[in-house]
């Protein structure tokens, strides 16, 4: 937490870049020469590693749900996501988020996120879930803003004791019937497992 | 990627000489190195040869050998214990100069004592407690008297608690906390206090010696001092004794809390006392080791994990690395010492709590002193404690059968717990539901409401089966024999009950949300709205309960005047249900006033980009929605009710006034309660700062774009108060 205060300060300080938004290129995942970027972007960020077992896993099943963001040749954020079958329901899941830090509070990843989860609500998701930890203030604004609720409160997800949410967002449905059983336990296998998931700071 | 599995291939091999296991019927033993070549020159850079089975948990778990963030191997600094051991990292004397082997024995007391603190808050034993060397090899010590004895009782301390902590089985997302496998648990655990004893005798004595005057000397100079350095005698000695006794005292208190129905609760509170003197005077022996280590008294040692501010000797919590989690292992921070002797406080204070509890038989009063308990956050310890406490052989306390608490709990008169009704299935049924809930209740929050929202639906369905075996055996009609004219009532109180418990836990579960922080701002209006329906059924339910109630009262031979008297008092509404309608009216209040700020566009306005409002409501409620709690609560009714809420309106009639005058109507009653009491005047006050609030922005100028209002829980956990601002 005392880090990421920093970190704030940092953002609000000098080293902001100047930029205009339409500098920003968005790409769709594109294959193995994007993978580093990708891993580099999401290591920086990162208490712990992800093996590149992890990164393939998701970007090679999913490439049309990962996104990169480039400026002036420079990648600078990226989302990458998975969905798929999950208790009868068909759902997305949005596993790394990552904007470097002199990019930040530029919309850059609400744009990223925002395309990957247009992919999903066409592919026919339900709804789409994360986990974030509950003091990491500005994923929560970014992902309120955007129409996800709390869902439920994750005991000491991350081996640093610190709780998580798990955020969901409902995709509206034709019929307005009650939905069908989607309730989800938590430690399943459909997402990252515990402790080692989206610790990003 | 799942395309390119380059699944079996059966390729005709020999088979390699000399291999140790033997092939069985129908397999053969074959190298597949060619066949590996064969498939690695196929691959592309980035694909993978996997099974079916291979998912993102298989992706996660894989390791880079040699990657030491990954690869808890290397890291190691020994290989074994006993590579550990032969290396001298746990030396036994931990020193010939007795007097070192003293200051270093209270080391790794204090070490211990942090150790077994972090592991409380939710590490590993393994890496924790069991990181010292000296307890993963019981027989080593044994001829160290003070280290052994503490050893054994430190090993016996852990057991007990893993045992009360499995039994309660509240730790679902906690089971890191009940590994033990591989770890030497099983000592003899009854000779670990005589060995205790023993050696508390020694040290006291010794103490004495040293403070007797020269004198009489002579007469106990057959006891040999503790250590060489005579000057530090008397602050060895008492800094050792504090040690022993506290894990004495704390050996005690988990024995006594573990007798059956309650029994040992009363001396448990002795021991506790003594556990947190024991610990005080640990606190004070600690300017004194700091001065023998350092020579001055300094204070830069609060995230030291020993008294002394010395690093300990023996411990090592790479050792069990590979015992401790499945996934790789991270260096794990040990608590400081003061932070260990402040959560043995707490813990103390919260078991101190749970043994002065009366044991009461109602329902009601368990389940408040529960939700009371859970206010001051006790951790898991103190929880499953609580939990074993309520529920033993499935009994409350281990002596009243469920059957008679729920006849108690249902005003039912005291005759009717024996009845033959409790063999009925969804009787027996409802008596699970009861035992489950009160265990759910002692969980940590984030399970509970989970669990919570589960068990709506269970009361729920319990509902409609019993209502339903009512109707089938007794029918509409009302000429029934006598016997059969209990069975009605029974199952009509009942089933009454069962109604006002599932709005019960249907409020808690809501009010939880708030707790865990689970709603945004913009979502406070439908939160407050569903807790205002829900709270108007409880409300209702516990009327109709209590006018019930009276009227078994009054069968039970009174005189006709005080008959009378209980009519006269039967018009006036019960002081449980105003005390809910306080809570009501401020509910509707926020739900209005959040709806007219919103209405008047003067805060929340959402994007909606991806879904709306609606689909916000269904995700939150979605629990309550499928068990119909309660009926007709939906989505419609919600915008209905909140649609046109204006300012004005709100300021012309003021529910925050009504919730403050009902809350000072209503103090009068509970004069004996103070929980109650505090909670009437919390609400008291979020009533009257919305009150002034809301008057303040009505006059200031509805649509003035310098108006802040924002809400925030300064008076009341769940009850948020306004707070306006110009900007
Ligand atoms: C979270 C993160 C991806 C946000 O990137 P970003 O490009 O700055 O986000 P955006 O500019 O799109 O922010 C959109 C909104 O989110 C909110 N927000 C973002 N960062 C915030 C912060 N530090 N504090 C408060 N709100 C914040 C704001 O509401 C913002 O809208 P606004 O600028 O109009 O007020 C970035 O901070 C990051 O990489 N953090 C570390 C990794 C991480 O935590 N990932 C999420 C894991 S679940």
């Amino acid at each position: 937490m005392e880090s990421k205060k920093n970190e704030e300060e940092e953002e609000h300080g000098t080293e902001k870049l100047e930029f205009e938004a339409s500098e920003i290129e968005y790409v769709s995942y594109g294959g193995e020469h994007h993978l580093p970027l990708v891993m580099s972007l999401v290591d920086q960020e990162l208490s712990e590693p992800y093996s590149i077992f992890t990164y393939r896993y998701f970007v090679y099943l999913w490439p049309q749900l990962s996104f990169l963001a480039f400026h002036r040749g420079k990648c600078v954020g990226t989302v990458v996501c998975k969905m798929g079958e999950h208790r009868n329901t068909f759902r997305g899941y949005i596993a790394m988020l990552v904007v470097i830090k002199p990019y930040r509070g530029r919309g850059i990843a609400t744009e990223l996120v925002t395309r990957s989860i247009q992919v999903m609500m066409e592919s026919g998701c339900e709804e789409v879930t994360l986990e974030a930890e509950v003091t990491n203030k500005g994923a929560l604004a970014l992902y309120g803003r955007l129409g996800f609720i709390r869902a439920k409160r994750l005991f000491r997800y991350y081996l640093n004791g610190v709780d998580a949410f798990r955020l969901k967002l409902l995709f509206p449905r034709q019929d307005l019937h009650p939905l069908a059983d989607k309730d989800d336990g938590h430690g399943h296998t459909d997402h990252i497992p515990s402790e080692r998931c989206c610790e990003l700071h | 990627m799942e395309g390119q599995a380059a699944g079996e291939a059966v390729m005709d091999v020999s088979l390699p000489e000399g291999n140790s296991i033997t092939s069985g019927e129908n397999t053969v033993w074959a190298d597949i190195s060619p066949l590996l070549d064969a498939a690695c020159r196929d691959l592309e850079d980035g694909e993978l040869i996997h099974g079916e089975n291979f998912n993102l948990f298989a992706a996660m778990s894989a390791l880079e050998i040699m990657d030491p963030k990954m690869d808890s191997g290397i890291v190691c600094k020994y290989y074994s214990v006993n590579e550990a051991i032969e290396n001298g990292a746990a030396p036994v004397p931990i020193s010939l100069d007795k007097s070192v082997d003293v200051r270093c024995t209270i080391d790794i007391m204090d070490h211990l004592l942090a150790c077994e603190a972090t592991w409380h808050k939710g590490h590993s034993l393994a890496q924790t407690v069991f990181s010292c060397i000296y307890l993963l090899r019981p027989e080593r010590t044994s001829s160290h008297a003070l280290l052994h004895s503490f050893c054994r009782v430190m090993r016996a301390t852990c057991k007990a608690v893993v045992s009360v902590v499995s039994d309660a089985r509240t730790h679902e997302e906690e089971d890191l906390f009940t590994m033990t496998y591989g770890l030497p648990l099983n000592g003899d655990d009854d000779k670990c206090l005589t060995m205790l004893n023993a050696v508390e005798e020694t040290t006291c004595r010794q103490l004495r010696a040293c403070k007797a005057p020269s004198s009489k000397k002579r007469v106990i100079e057959d006891i040999e001092p503790l250590q060489t350095n005579l000057e530090l005698e008397e602050g060895y000695c008492r800094a050792l004794l504090c040690r022993l006794r506290f894990r004495k005292h704390f050996y005690h208190v988990l024995a006594c809390l573990r007798r059956p129905q309650g029994r040992g609760l009363e001396l448990a509170r002795k021991h506790i006392a003594s556990c947190i003197s024991e610990l005080e005077c640990a606190l004070s022996s600690s300017e004194f080791l700091r001065s023998v280590a350092f020579g001055t008294y300094d204070d830069q040692i609060e995230d030291k994990t020993t008294a002394s501010g010395c690093e300990p000797i023996g411990f090592d919590a790479s050792l069990n690395c590979r015992l401790s989690a499945p996934t790789p292992p991270r260096a794990i921070k040990i608590l400081s010492w003061k932070k260990a002797v402040e959560y043995f406080i707490k813990l103390l204070h919260d078991l101190d709590v749970i043994c002065s509890y009366s044991l009461d038989p109602s329902l009601e009063s368990v389940l408040h002193f529960v939700v009371q308990f859970q206010k001051s956050q006790p951790d898991l310890v103190a929880r499953a404690h609580l939990q074993r406490l309520l529920v033993q052989d499935g009994k409350l306390y281990g002596q009243d059968p469920v059957f008679a608490v729920i006849t108690r709990a249902a005003a039912l008169p005291e005759a009717t717990k024996n009845h033959d009704i409790q063999k009925n299935e969804f009787i027996v049924q409802l008596g699970q539901l009861v035992l489950n809930l009160l265990k759910i209740l002692c969980t940590n929050s984030a399970w509970k409401r989970r669990k919570l929202g589960k068990i709506i639906q269970d009361w729920r369905v319990i509902y409609l089966q019993l209502e339903l075996a009512f109707k089938k055996e007794f029918g509409e009609n009302a000429s029934v024999s006598n016997d059969e004219n209990v069975c009605v009532k029974i199952f009509q109180h009942i089933l009454l009950w069962v109604e006002e418990q599932t709005y019960w836990i249907a409020s808690q579960f809501l009010i939880l949300g708030f707790e865990l922080e689970l709603y945004s701002p913009s979502e406070y209006c439908m939160v407050y709205w569903y807790i205002y329906v829900v709270s108007i059924k409880l409300a209702e339910k516990t009327h109709l309960k209590t006018a019930v109630t009276c009227g078994t009262g009054k069968r039970k031979g009174k005189k006709k005047r005080d008959c009378l008297k209980d009519v006269a008092r039967d018009y006036r509404i019960p002081p449980a249900v105003l005390f809910l309608q306080c809570q009501i009216c401020l509910a509707e209040g926020l739900t209005m006033m959040l709806a007219a700020l919103r209405n008047e566009h003067m805060m929340f306005q959402s994007l909606n980009i991806f879904n709306t409002e609606h689909e916000r409501f269904i995700q939150h409620f979605d629990l309550l929605q499928k068990a119909c709690i309660p009926d007709h609560a939906s989505y419609p009714s919600f915008n209905e009710s909140t649609n046109y809420a204006r300012l004005s309106n709100l300021v012309m009639y003021n529910y925050f006034k009504d919730a403050q005058r009902i809350a000072k109507e209503v103090k009068s009653s509970f004069s004996n309660d103070p929980d109650k009491l505090a909670e009437l005047r919390r609400l008291e006050q979020v009533a009257e700062h919305n009150n002034v609030a809301l008057n303040v922005i009505c006059r200031v100028g509805v649509g003035d774009p310098s108006l802040k209002v924002s809400f925030e829980f300064n008076h009341h956990p769940y009850f948020a108060t306004a707070v306006v601002k110009r900007s």
